[in-house]
């Protein structure tokens, strides 16, 4: 099969290059269309992102529609082909798949396993229907792709686990409390990356929202674009002893929440766990409250700590994906095979069946008064010999596609059953290649 | 015929055992599947088991210790089966399964002589006893789960390493609340039971104790299940230091069937 992609990527390319080649949609559109003009490639896909440039695409000679593809990508963004050459890979026919099925399960991705990359990859391909550049074999591998990177998704926690801080401090807070909905969040200090976290936590059903700020108005401000409500700073321990989770992230050079405080105020809590996400530097809560029983304090290292874990959990998933991909690659080899030889078994089908229809239509204008029946027998007679027939040559195509031998007996059958190559000739590169 | 069932169920909670416990290591789906299966599997022949000897011996299987601790056994998978689904714990069977297992060994595959409760014993209250107790035993070894995964996640949590049980565990929330329920079903069983059992010894017996080595075992059980749930609903209690009495409890209840089981004693062996 000539599937062929090439293409270049966040490890083969520095950011310099890749910015200078990423396309956007309008211009992509034009240089779909361009490449399929050049005719030297049957269909095509051209995936472009962030992290990499890549074009799929179907063609009788893979080096030479690589080629076309590239130089028209390079007239495009005004690069030098010379200066690309380096940073490009080409993968054919099996290899082809595999990295199509890497990709489109974020096993190539920087950030392995990072949800984005599928919808990209969806985008460009949707992109490449609308042109009406994609065909029946970059359809079937663009699908299955999918539903592999679904499937990875769903059969492995390649994406379970947080990989940024933030999200980090949401994950542990699900792993004290059962439900995020409904728990009291205190904001204390007005950082970026308290405030992320923070959002995080409403996005979980997290409610209500605290924000304690020694300047008012940032508290006010802070509450409001988080919906919640700003409480005086000198009340901070009034207000960590009714929440559930404490994010604290000021500049002060001490502690703003002690030991003691909280052992004063886990006093009331009848066991309710208290959870504090300390982000700053200096450490805003003194590190001994997590000897408090039901108090949890997890400091900027401590989260560093649970998303190195994180990403080594990642790893070893990712080498689950990978094997789960391999597999699905040799599964899908075995249908692309078939698709080869599918067109063949359609126009061979078609032919007898236009035979048939023919031969029945004479027949019955020589017998005008022929009943219902005798015209239902004669129609079930002939669908009868026409599939005989053809149960013989179809299975043996369709097992020659999986020994590899699949191109000759298309050229065969083609020839002993004078069928014509026209599918070759409307969608130049796919079909049987006589 | 029951016999060689309760073999084949025994060797389907070994099988069920290592798989829930591969999976709590190994994380795959797959696992999971077939250890939930195994475990269905050797339930129902456990059933079919427990139906045979019913009806070869024309009365409950709770006629001697053994076989009520079997029926124990198949109540507690049943629970296990059920809270698995109902909860999503699905690594529920690696903490449970083995305790059966250590159940089983003893009592399913040579439940001794049958029918050991003779006509002095009869009455329908006896039966009432051991069912009570036999459900409420079933009920404190979900307990002890319970305890052992909030244990096991609270340590990784205040330790700040995850490790597998970070991942696999449930929420601290989700695990205290497992044992709390737990805790007020088998507790009502265990009383209530017990006290027949009392009152009933004194009468056939002569004597609240009477020198059975599982009566007295089994009454400072239920006086430390008494404390914990006397100490959540009163004092507040919850979290590690209910879990550490959960396991305590679920400790002198090992050590009650054990005795009930092992040394001589008016439960019989």
């Amino acid at each position: 099969m000539p599937l062929f992609v090439s293409g270049l990527n966040h490890r083969t390319a520095p950011v310099a290059l890749r910015e200078q080649l990423a396309v956007e949609e309008d211009k992509l559109r034009e240089l779909l269309r361009d490449v399929q003009a050049t005719g030297v490639v049957g269909e095509v896909v051209i995936v472009s992102t962030c992290n990499r440039v890549e074009v799929y695409g179907v063609g009788e000679v893979p080096g030479e529609a690589r080629a076309v593809a590239f130089r028209h990508l390079c007239r495009h963004r005004g690069v030098d082909p010379a200066a690309l050459e380096p940073a490009l890979y080409t993968h054919l026919d099996g290899d082809a798949v595999h990295h199509a099925f890497r990709v489109a399960a974020s096993l190539d991705s920087m950030m392995v396993g990072e949800p984005q990359i599928l919808g990209q990859i969806k985008d460009a391909f949707a992109l490449a229907q609308s042109c009406e550049t994609v065909g029946p074999m970059l359809h079937t591998l663009f699908t299955q792709a999918f539903a592999v990177a679904k499937k990875v998704r769903t059969e492995t926690e390649i994406g379970h686990h947080a990989v940024s801080v933030s999200f980090a401090a949401v994950e542990l807070a699900r792993k004290i409390f059962a439900e995020l909905g409904g728990k009291a969040v205190l904001l204390v200090g007005a950082g970026n990356m308290g405030e992320l976290a923070a959002r995080h936590l409403v996005e979980q059903g997290a409610f209500p929202i605290y924000v304690a700020n020694r300047t008012w108005a940032r508290a006010h401000d802070m509450a409001r674009a988080l919906s919640g409500t700003a409480v005086p700073f000198d009340e901070l321990s009034t207000a960590v002893a009714t929440v559930d989770i404490v994010i604290t992230c000021t500049g002060a050079s001490e502690p703003v929440i002690t030991r003691d405080s909280v052992q004063r105020i886990m006093h009331g809590r009848r066991g309710r766990p208290l959870f504090f996400i300390d982000i700053a530097v200096p450490r805003d809560v003194e590190a001994t409250v997590n000897t408090l029983d039901d108090v949890y304090c997890y400091d900027i290292d401590a989260l560093k700590q649970v998303v190195d874990a994180n990403l080594r959990e990642r790893v070893r998933e990712a080498q689950r994906a990978e094997a789960l991909v391999e597999r699905e690659v040799v599964k899908f080899r075995t249908r692309l095979s078939d698709v080869e030889v599918i067109p063949t078994i359609v126009s061979l089908r078609e032919r007898l069946e236009g035979i048939r229809e023919g031969e029945v239509r004479k027949a019955l204008a020589r017998l005008p008064g022929a009943s219902p029946e005798t015209r239902a027998a004669m129609e079930a007679l002939s669908t009868a010999l026409v599939n005989k027939i053809l149960h013989a040559p179809i299975t043996k195509l369709r097992e020659s596609s999986r020994t590899g031998t699949g191109r000759s007996w298309t050229e065969l059958v083609h020839e002993l059953f004078g069928l014509r190559s026209a599918s070759r000739k409307t969608d130049g590169g796919w079909g049987p290649r006589v | 015929m029951h016999l060689s069932v309760f073999n084949l169920a025994v060797v389907g909670y070994v099988c069920a055992t290592g798989l829930a416990l591969a999976y709590l290591i190994q994380r795959e789906e797959i696992v999971y599947r077939f250890a939930s299966l195994a475990t269905l599997a050797s339930w129902a022949l456990h059933t079919v088991g427990l139906v045979a000897l019913a009806i070869q011996t024309g009365r409950p299987p709770l006629g001697s210790l053994p076989e009520s601790v079997s029926t124990a056994v198949w109540v507690v998978v049943l629970l296990d089966l059920w809270i698995e689904r109902q909860y999503g714990v699905k690594v529920l069977g690696a903490f449970v399964l083995p305790v059966v297992l250590v159940l089983s060994l003893k009592t399913i595959a040579r439940p001794t002589a049958f029918a050991q409760i003779g006509p002095t014993l009869g009455g329908a209250w006896i039966w009432v006893h051991i069912a009570l107790a036999t459900v409420g035993i079933a009920a404190f070894v979900l307990n002890f789960a319970g305890a052992l995964m909030y244990i096991l996640q609270e340590r990784q949590l205040k330790g700040k390493r995850p490790g597998t049980f970070y991942y696999r565990l449930p929420a601290l929330e989700t695990l205290d609340r497992l044992t709390y329920r737990t805790l007020a079903l088998g507790f009502p069983f265990l009383t209530v039971g017990l006290v027949l059992g009392a009152v009933w010894a004194g009468t056939a017996w002569g004597s609240v104790f009477a020198f059975d080595p599982l009566a007295m075992f089994s009454f400072v059980a239920w006086g430390i299940y008494a404390a914990t749930l006397a100490g959540r609903a009163v004092a507040g209690w919850h979290g590690r230091r209910a879990a550490y009495f959960a396991v305590m409890g679920f400790a002198a209840l090992v050590v009650t069937l054990g005795a009930g089981l092992f040394l001589p004693g008016r439960h019989g062996s």
